[in-house]
């Protein structure tokens, strides 16, 4: 080290967050880290509580002193750097662990005030912030896939309708109450139009309108609306005798029964998951390598990107024109939809397990850039797409977890749910405050 | 005095070598050799001897009484007689010299006619001198024999006809005195006509001398004579023709006979018989080479080049660095030191300029210790092989250009209790069901390992299980002990549950077979006992926790331990026996439509380890625990009998293009059988490092894995071609480890999940594991 410490690097400070520093040119000392340069901007802008932050460099996180990162990448000292700072996400404190009795698929803590876990043993359960079990209801015969609470205008709405998907073919729309004192369940309405286990239900962001995938290649577009009558006729649906219909007591109450607004055919294999992409269109991919926009206006494809030898677990879609894939070969991919290639180029995080569910940050503006990952080896991962080498964050969902799956992950505010074999957990992120 | 009578004897006897000597007395020259000159009585000047001997010899043969030699004898009586003889010997011996010619000289004159030289003899007298044979020979008897005289007082006549008396021999004393005092005793012989020793002429000791010598016996001959041109020469050329005859005409016609000879000689030079210029064959010459030449020759010894001399350094520079030239004491310990203990065989040296160097006295034993080191030392010439090891190695392609293949193990699912004997992957590849050693069948989905049905079977092994491959229906065999049950899985949408309840249990049974098979079809289901309803009922109205249909094999058949089906999905066969044990009921082949079981086979050599149906043809694989034989169902004839040189044959697949066939064995191998192209493997493979317990080929991929007893999966590309002229690609890929090895048994079964590269494997330590690309 030819005295680095001597060296003093001229650096301009931008940001995205809520803590603006005048724009003017600092001079630092090659030899600081993250940490004094955090240190620097919570002096100069005398916050009483600190903030950590983290640094980016020309879209760069910032690991090591400035200096390496300079000789990294060939900047001489003497160029003025433009660094960008975030708030860092903090290794994330283990809140409270909820157990289960079987395997839980899918979690979501987008109900206010409650946690809702879709269970294989076909629950659906509903945890309050004292982790007392406020419902426990049979949704379905077979497992849940997938669990999705649709949005509704009022936030305060303590009654929510919420869609299920599950092995046993269908999916349900049932209307959820949850006050702090009563807890409602009612079934309203069954989705018949696969003919294979679903894999997974999502809805768009105004509530009306919901996808399906399934393993029979088909994505079924629903709306939300719950029918007055059955849509689909049992007998003409499942070709059988009345005598089906004695057994009906014996099953879950299941409501009405809808019948989708289009099928999406475009899959050749099974589809592992659907979600509603910008307006109007939906993105899709599944065991055929694939991953596919949709337009739901017309119900064609409009976009494919084809990779090789990827079978796609998962999606996120934090805006209209990229993907985040969770494949079985044990990556993450960011595929962008504006790029005009159908073949996969994109940057891919390699896991060491297989990474089974993804969710996006919901800090606005850094969607797009972080995203945390469940494995099947027990760890959750948070990452930072623009440093691809390690996770930000990793951090086991149980103790002595060993290699017990996490199958689920939702990410509201500050609070990551994790749910997998071992039940559910909850975990808090500090640093993800939304505005 | 006995020496003086032996003298006048001999003086009577021998009057030729008188006339001999006198004849030539002019000419005669004495030369006596100068040691016995001392000896001679009377010691003169050199010339004088020579001149006066010749006298004394006269004297001394002419007058015996010669008073100097009388003086002499008696001056010297005691070694007189020693003295004469020697005496005697001398002028004898001088006298045999070449020059003394006992024939008249020839003298050379120039000639009055020609006016060259000539020579000319003397005249030869023809008296009585000429001739001495007439002139005393007094006996005459003529050439005969003379022992005719032995008894007689005479032998022979003279001419006059008078006997001649046989002259006195004397006795043996006589002879040997004689010899010592008569001096030319020894130069006699006897003659036989006279019956008496006759002393040998000046002539006859001449010859008898030269023959001795090894010269010319003629005296005269004079081999250096000058020659003679009579023809030759100056003025003596011929230049006529000796004769007038005509030139004959072969002197100017070639030969008809040379002309024969050479033909044949060219003939066999063009049969190549004789090749002209050859080399010849062998040399009796010793071949030398020059062992240091730098030309090498094939033939010669290889040669290998002599190591280099070492640079010289510093200090052996003529004007080297002042540090390297020694000191005093330096130069005392070098020279105190032998020359073989010596560091270096030379002291540093110093000298002003290079004109001053003196020669190096070192220079010719350096040489030659050099040359002798060169010679003597042994040196081989290491050839390296120059091979590279990737040459070596087969050209493959690379594994990574060969993706997809399973790379990592995705998840496992454990089920503490029993080893996991037989697993099946559903036909769309989205469930997996697995058996377990205590009985227990487990459902669970492929891509993340939750168990979503189970059932049990009361503690029997579960042997195998198989999904049927039909697409249109789904349920699954499982073989436990002598039942194979059929299940039906649980998620079916209805049509597909309606066409399998229709085809495992339907509302008609088919017409009984007229010969009753010993399989019994059990069908659980009733429908009309589904309008029962319990809890446990499924809304489709069948109760998922138990088999929908059963077969019963006949009683006393061992548990089924292998279950293959048809790829149409309307037959499946089953093997039944004991590894090694009885075929007796062994192999079933059932057909579902007909609900109808028959056993192929009435007898079957070796006992059957495992059946295949083959993909596309009505052929049927049946191993035993050597071969593979093949069979056409359909015209039902043995075609084909495999013999993969495997002692014990564990596991068998066929290629889905159903050309090719991997057949895995107990000891380890795993043979390659190209249907099409022989019995014998196209490839054996050894890679496990224990039995094969399992093979599978992909269904779409060309891909295959083995597992085996060491714990580990293998999994291989292999590329089939339908070129028949390009061999299959068979290609390692990677061997997947993470089975533990339970009571000696590793991964009893691996098998693919139709279109995707992953693969699902069945331990003995009880776990299944999905291992993804």
């Amino acid at each position: 080290m030819a005295e680095p410490s001597s060296i003093n690097i001229p650096v301009v400070f931008s940001t995205q967050t809520q803590y603006p520093l005048p724009s003017q040119k600092f001079m630092i000392p090659s030899t600081w880290r993250r940490y004094q340069l955090s240190q620097l901007i919570n002096k100069a802008l005398s916050l009483v509580s600190p903030i950590p932050f983290d640094f980016l460099i020309s879209g760069d996180l910032l690991r090591t002193s400035i200096h390496d990162w300079c000789s990294e990448h060939g900047i001489a000292e003497e160029e003025t750097l433009n660094i960008e700072y975030i708030q860092s996400v903090l290794p994330p404190q283990k809140t409270s662990e909820l157990p289960h009795d079987d395997w839980v698929s899918a979690v979501s803590s987008k109900f206010p005030g409650f946690f809702l876990t879709a269970s294989y043993d076909g629950y659906l359960r509903a945890f309050d912030y004292s982790q007392q079990t406020v419902i426990e209801q049979l949704v379905h015969q077979g497992p849940i896939t997938s669990l999705c609470v649709i949005p509704v205008e009022s936030q305060e709405a303590a009654t929510r309708l919420i869609a299920t998907s599950s092995l046993d073919l269908t999916c349900r729309i049932s209307k959820v109450g949850l006050t702090n004192n009563e807890h409602s369940f009612d079934p309203q309405a069954s989705l018949h139009l696969h003919t294979a286990p679903v894999s997974s239900i999502s809805c768009n962001a105004s509530g009306t309108q919901l996808l399906t995938s399934s393993w029979d290649s088909l994505i079924g577009l629903f709306d939300t609306t719950i029918p007055d009558v059955d849509e689909i006729d049992l007998e003409q649906e499942e070709g059988t005798t009345r005598k089906k219909r004695r057994k009906l007591g014996s099953e879950p109450t299941r409501g009405k029964r809808k019948a989708p607004i289009s099928v999406l055919k475009s899959h050749t294999a099974r589809v592992s998951k659907a979600v509603f992409g910008g307006e109007n269109s939906a993105v899709s991919c599944g065991f055929d390598s694939t991953v596919r926009a949709w337009d739901l206006d017309h119900g064609v494809c409009t976009n494919t990107i084809t990779s090789s030898d990827k079978a796609f677990l998962d999606l996120v879609c934090p805006s209209g024109n990229s993907a985040i894939t969770a494949s079985m070969d044990r990556s993450i991919n960011l595929f962008d939809f504006r790029s005009s290639s159908t073949i996969a180029s994109a940057l891919s995080l390699k896991q060491v397990s297989t990474p089974s569910c993804l969710a996006v940050s919901p800090v606005y503006g850094q969607a797009e850039q972080q995203v945390v990952s469940g494995g099947y080896d027990g760890a959750a991962r948070i990452w930072d797409l623009r440093s691809t080498k390690l996770p930000v964050a990793t951090f086991f969902g149980w103790e002595d977890a060993g290699d017990k799956k996490i199958l689920g992950v939702d990410w509201t505010k500050d609070v990551i749910a994790l749910g997998g074999e071992r039940g559910m957990a909850i975990w808090r992120v500090s640093g993800g405050e939304s505005q | 005095m006995v020496g003086t009578k032996k003298r006048k004897q001999l003086a009577d006897d021998a009057p030729p070598a008188h006339i001999a000597p006198t004849s030539t007395n002019g000419t005669a020259t004495m030369d006596l050799p100068s040691d016995d000159e001392d000896d001679a009585a009377i010691p003169d000047d050199e010339d004088a001897p020579v001149e006066e001997f010749p006298e004394l010899d006269d004297r001394s043969d002419d007058d015996e009484e010669d008073p100097e030699s009388d003086d002499i004898e008696h001056a010297t009586d005691s070694n007189e007689e020693n003295e004469l003889d020697e005496e005697e010997y001398q002028t004898t011996d001088s006298e045999g010299d070449d020059s003394i010619h006992p024939f008249p000289r020839a003298k050379t004159i120039v000639s009055d006619i020609t006016g060259v030289p000539k020579r000319v003899y003397p005249e030869i007298e023809p008296d009585y001198d000429s001739d001495s044979s007439t002139e005393d020979a007094p006996n005459r008897v003529g050439n005969v024999p003379m022992h005719w005289y032995d008894d007689l007082p005479h032998v022979g006549y003279s001419i006059d006809g008078k006997k001649v008396l046989r002259p006195a021999r004397g006795d043996e004393l006589d002879r040997f005195l004689s010899t010592v005092e008569d001096p030319s005793a020894w130069t006699s012989a006897f003659d036989k006509t006279a019956q008496t020793d006759r002393p040998l002429t000046a002539e006859e000791l001449d010859i008898i001398r030269r023959l001795h010598a090894n010269e010319v016996t003629d005296a005269n001959y004079d081999p250096y004579e000058p020659t003679v041109e009579w023809f030759t020469g100056k003025g003596k050329e011929e230049i006529m023709p000796l004769s007038a005859a005509p030139e004959p005409k072969r002197r100017w016609v070639p030969s008809k006979w040379e002309k024969k000879k050479v033909m044949k000689i060219v003939r066999l030079i063009r049969a190549g018989k004789i090749i002209p210029h050859k080399p010849k064959a062998s040399s009796h010459l010793p071949q030398f080479h020059n062992i240091w030449s730098s030309t090498s020759d094939s033939s010669a010894i290889a040669l290998i080049p002599a190591p280099k001399p070492p640079l010289p350094t510093n200090a052996e520079s003529y004007n080297p660095p002042e540090e390297y030239l020694p000191t005093q004491a330096e130069r005392e310990a070098w020279e105190a030191l032998d020359p073989e203990d010596r560091e270096k065989d030379y002291l540093p040296q110093k000298y002003s300029s290079l004109r001053l160097v003196p020669a190096y006295e070192q220079f010719i034993k350096q040489r030659f210790n050099r040359q002798l080191d060169i010679y003597l030392a042994p040196r081989i010439q290491r050839k390296k092989l120059n091979i590279d090891p990737e040459t070596l190695i087969p050209k493959l392609p690379s594994p990574n250009s060969l993706r997809p293949f399973p790379l990592y193990r995705s998840l496992r699912t454990t089920y503490g209790k029993g080893k996991a004997r037989c697993m099946s992957v559903s036909p769309d590849g989205g469930w997996v069901v697995c058996g377990y050693e205590d009985g227990v069948v487990r459902l669970w989905e492929t891509g993340v390992g939750r168990e979503v049905k189970r059932w049990s079977f009361g503690g029997e092994k579960v042997e195998a299980v198989e999904w049927c491959p039909r697409g249109d229906v789904s349920f699954f065999v499982v073989g436990v002990g002598q039942n194979i049950h059929f299940i039906v899985p649980p998620f079916l949408p209805p049509s597909t549950f309606t066409l399998t309840k229709t085809l495992l249990a339907p509302p008609t049974l088919p017409p009984a077979p007229a010969v009753p098979s010993p399989v019994k079809w059990v069908s659980k289901y009733k429908d009309s006992t589904s309008t029962v309803t319990s809890e446990s009922t499924a809304p489709t109205g069948y109760d998922v926790s138990k088999p929908i249909l059963t077969l019963e094999l006949p009683p006393g058949s061992s548990a089924a331990r292998q279950i293959s089906w048809h790829r149409k999905g309307d037959y499946f066969a089953s093997v039944s026996n004991q590894p090694g044990g009885s075929n007796q009921g062994a192999l079933w082949i059932h057909q579902l439509s007909r609900r109808h079981s028959q056993a192929p086979f009435k007898t079957m050599k070796g006992s059957v380890q495992l059946v295949l149906f083959h993909p596309t043809k009505p052929h049927f694989f049946v191993a035993t625990q050597r071969y593979i034989r093949i069979y056409n169902l359909a015209e039902q004839k043995l075609l084909k009998t495999l013999m993969p040189g495997i002692r014990w044959i564990s596991s068998m697949d066929v290629h889905p293009l159903g050309d090719h066939l991997i057949v895995g064995g107990y000891d380890k191998k795993l043979c390659w059988f190209d249907l099409e192209l022989s019995d014998k493997p196209y490839k054996i493979l050894r890679y496990h490092t224990r039995a094969i317990r399992s093979l599978h080929f992909h269904p779409t991929y060309p891909l295959f894995a083995s597992s085996s007893d060491d714990g580990s999966i293998q999994i291989f590309h292999a590329r089939v071609y339908n070129d028949l002229m390009t061999d299959p690609l068979i290609v390692p890929l990677k061997i997947l480890r993470g089975h533990d090895v339970t009571e000696g048994l590793g991964v009893l079964g691996v098998r693919w999940v139709r279109g995707l590269p992953w693969l699902v494997s069945a331990g003995a330590d009880g776990t299944v594991a999905v291992w993804c690309n």
